[in-house]
């Protein structure tokens, strides 16, 4: 045994040149892998994050029904005591902030242009607390109760060349269908890159105050935004919520962050139905490099496996011979393999990379996942995973060469010129 | 006593829907400690024999014997048993594991025997090299040696588990006349040392002449069977 592994062991170092080739195709074609891997888990994670930090929060309290409308942002479907069902809630200890919002359709008149957007009215000094929109302002500041300016989204600025400090027109709509509007003077104090695309293309920011006399509500807000401590604690913490509220006369529903991105959750699906073909075919290339290259050796060395036939050696060594040799160059490549998707994926996790580098207006057109950088999430476990299945394809790859090197006719073999 | 025996033997090749009778008939016996060389022209079944012999065929009629046992109707890998134990193998040409030294080459049939003491083992390796005049050569591999000096790792691979039966299939074929001599010389001499039997075939008329016995084929059938007494 161990002379049969001396021997597989020399024969990797003996055939470099084939050596180099399978490795090759093991190390970049997994790392490869690996380094896909990361980037997905961190596209995964990170863009729910990006979501929930710019977006959703983590759970919303809505009116009854607004929720099965919510794409229209509907104004009629309005919770209108708040502040009721925020000293309702003010004794759990897993939430972190609530905040009321209200949500509108809106477009930003600057000159002669007109952009659609969508407009977000937030309690700026309880903002903070639900979202990451005050972490994201690069120009000017955020925004204080009750005055009357805005914050742009990057995207939205650049589009209609606005500054911090220029003025611009607020076109809150009551209705688009009914074209029914109120129109605000209003400056720009501050201008928000989250790290969400979709957020900075098209929302604009406004104490909520100022919605609430713009559109005429009073005290009421569309939706009651919740972060809690502990994300894993999300289904305790909705059903605490779901029983607070059912003592209130009017009805409210509680909506995680899963279910009101759900139409990204299927993107995200759809994509990693995609993705999953890459590792396959990343494995497939590789299994193919082993198979090609063992089948080579195989031929190379026919005289070879004719005498060590000849010599008495049983069919099973042989085999082994050529098995151990895929899988130590199997194992080998592994290792750079891990290697390789360890400093990509770190590099990924560390730095990330942005699409600005495509111009930016041609990285807003591609992107379409909600993350301005696309981060990796790298993982032991990856790096496991890579690991053995390296070494688990490139001893299965190993076998139907090693079954041909037996099948081989030993008298044959030895005629075999060459 | 008879050390190996072929009764009646034809070999039949299918090539396609051809038959190529490449033995046809053959019949001999050969006794401990022969020198025996079969000679004849290119393609009249030199190598067939040896094969047969070296149980890596199996013959299409006829019946083998070796030490007066049966071992025609053995399974294949019965046979590989067989060729482990008794029979040391000396090919034409690349008869070494490249990837090995002429030491380790030669340790090589003593580890598939199952000698698990590796000393011992190295000892027996060592005396061998040293008797075929590779003293000095012992961590060489392969492609580091000359022809002549791989001709004699393989006399002495073939021989180190002490086999009943060495088979040579045209030992010099690729060595020059000199050097060719030189390996017949050490086979001699390691027949008379230790009574291996060899069984070596060639076409080369001065090959033939260390032979204690030639067995001549033509076209798969024995044209003569003669002894030569020398000294
Ligand atoms: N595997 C084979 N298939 C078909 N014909 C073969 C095969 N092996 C040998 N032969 C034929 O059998 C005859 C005897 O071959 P061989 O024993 O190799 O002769 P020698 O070793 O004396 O040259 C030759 O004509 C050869 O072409
Ligand atoms: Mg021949």
């Amino acid at each position: 045994m161990k002379m049969l592994f001396k021997l597989a062991f020399r024969n990797v170092f003996r055939y470099r040149r084939r050596t180099i080739i399978t490795f090759s195709a093991i190390s970049y074609g997994l790392g490869l892998m690996a380094v896909g891997i990361s980037l997905y888990n961190g596209v995964d994670t990170h863009a729910m994050d990006n979501i929930i930090n710019s977006q959703t929060a983590h759970l919303k309290i809505l009116a009854a029904g607004y929720f099965e409308k919510k794409d229209e942002v509907p104004l009629e479907f309005t919770i209108d005591e708040p502040q009721e069902i925020k000293s309702l809630l003010k004794n759990n200890r897993d939430i972190q902030g609530i905040e009321s919002r209200v949500l509108f359709q809106a477009s930003i008149i600057s000159g002669m242009d007109e952009l659609p957007c969508m407009g977000v009215a937030i309690e700026p000094e309880i903002d903070p607390l639900v979202f990451k929109i005050k972490d994201s302002i690069i120009d000017g500041r955020f925004l204080e109760p009750s005055e009357s300016k805005i914050i742009l989204g990057s995207g939205l600025a650049r589009d209609l060349g606005l500054k911090v400090g220029d003025d611009c027109t607020l076109r809150i709509f009551f209705s688009i269908e009914d074209f029914i509007w109120n129109a605000l003077d209003l400056e720009i104090a501050g201008i928000a890159k989250t790290e969400n695309p979709m957020v900075n293309r098209g929302t604009v920011f406004i104490p909520l105050s100022l919605a609430q006399e713009a559109l005429s509500l009073e005290n009421s807000v569309t939706e009651l935004a919740v972060r809690i401590e502990d994300r894993r604690r999300l289904l305790e913490v909705r059903e605490s919520i779901e029983g607070r509220l059912a003592s209130l006369s009017k009805d409210y529903e509680v909506v995680s962050f899963e279910e009101y991105a759900s139409d990204f959750k299927e993107l995200m699906r759809m994509r990693s139905r995609m993705q999953a073909l890459i590792p396959l075919m990343m494995i497939l290339i590789a299994t193919l490099g082993i198979v090609n290259t063992m089948l080579m050796a195989v031929m190379e060395r026919t005289r070879e496996i004719g005498m060590l036939a000849a010599m008495g050696m049983r069919k099973m060594e042989v085999m082994l011979v050529f098995i151990f040799e895929g899988a130590l160059i199997g194992i080998f490549g592994s290792f750079a393999a891990c290697v390789i998707g360890g400093l990509g994926g770190w590099w990924l996790e560390a730095k990330g990379f942005s699409l600005a580098f495509l111009g930016e207006e041609i990285a807003e057109m591609v992107s379409f996942l909600p993350m301005e950088v696309y981060k990796g999430d790298l993982t032991a476990g990856t790096l496991i995973f890579t690991f053995i299945l390296g070494t688990v394809i490139s001893i299965l790859a190993s076998l139907y060469p090693a079954y041909k090197a037996v099948k081989l006719d030993p008298i044959q073999a030895l005629r075999h010129v060459g | 006593m008879s050390i190996a025996k072929l009764e009646n033997i034809h070999k039949v090749y299918h090539i396609g829907k051809i038959d190529f009778p490449a033995l046809r008939g053959i019949s001999f016996s050969i006794e401990e400690g022969e020198f025996l060389s079969i000679a004849g022209p290119s393609g009249s079944g030199k190598t067939t024999i040896l094969n047969l012999l070296g149980c890596l065929d199996k013959p299409s009629q006829g019946k083998i014997f070796l030490e007066e046992k049966d071992i025609t109707a053995l399974p294949t890998s019965k046979l590989a048993d067989v060729r482990r134990k008794n029979i040391g193998f000396v090919f034409q040409t690349f008869n070494l594991i490249p990837v090995l030294t002429a030491m380790e080459n030669v340790e090589f049939p003593l580890i598939l025997e199952g000698q698990h003491d590796p000393k011992e083992r190295r000892q027996v390796t060592e005396d061998i090299l040293t008797e075929v005049g590779l003293k000095d050569f012992l961590h060489r591999r392969p492609n580091e040696m000359s022809g002549g000096q791989q001709q004699r790792v393989a006399v002495a691979r073939a021989l180190v588990k002490k086999p009943k039966l060495v088979l040579a299939d045209e030992p010099t074929a690729n060595l020059d006349s000199v050097t060719g001599e030189e390996i017949l010389q050490l086979m001699l001499e390691l027949n008379q040392k230790t009574s291996t039997t060899f069984v070596f075939s060639t076409h080369d008329k001065m090959v033939m002449d260390f032979a204690r016995r030639i067995i001549r084929l033509r076209d798969g059938k024995i044209e003569s069977d003669q002894k030569v007494n020398k000294k």
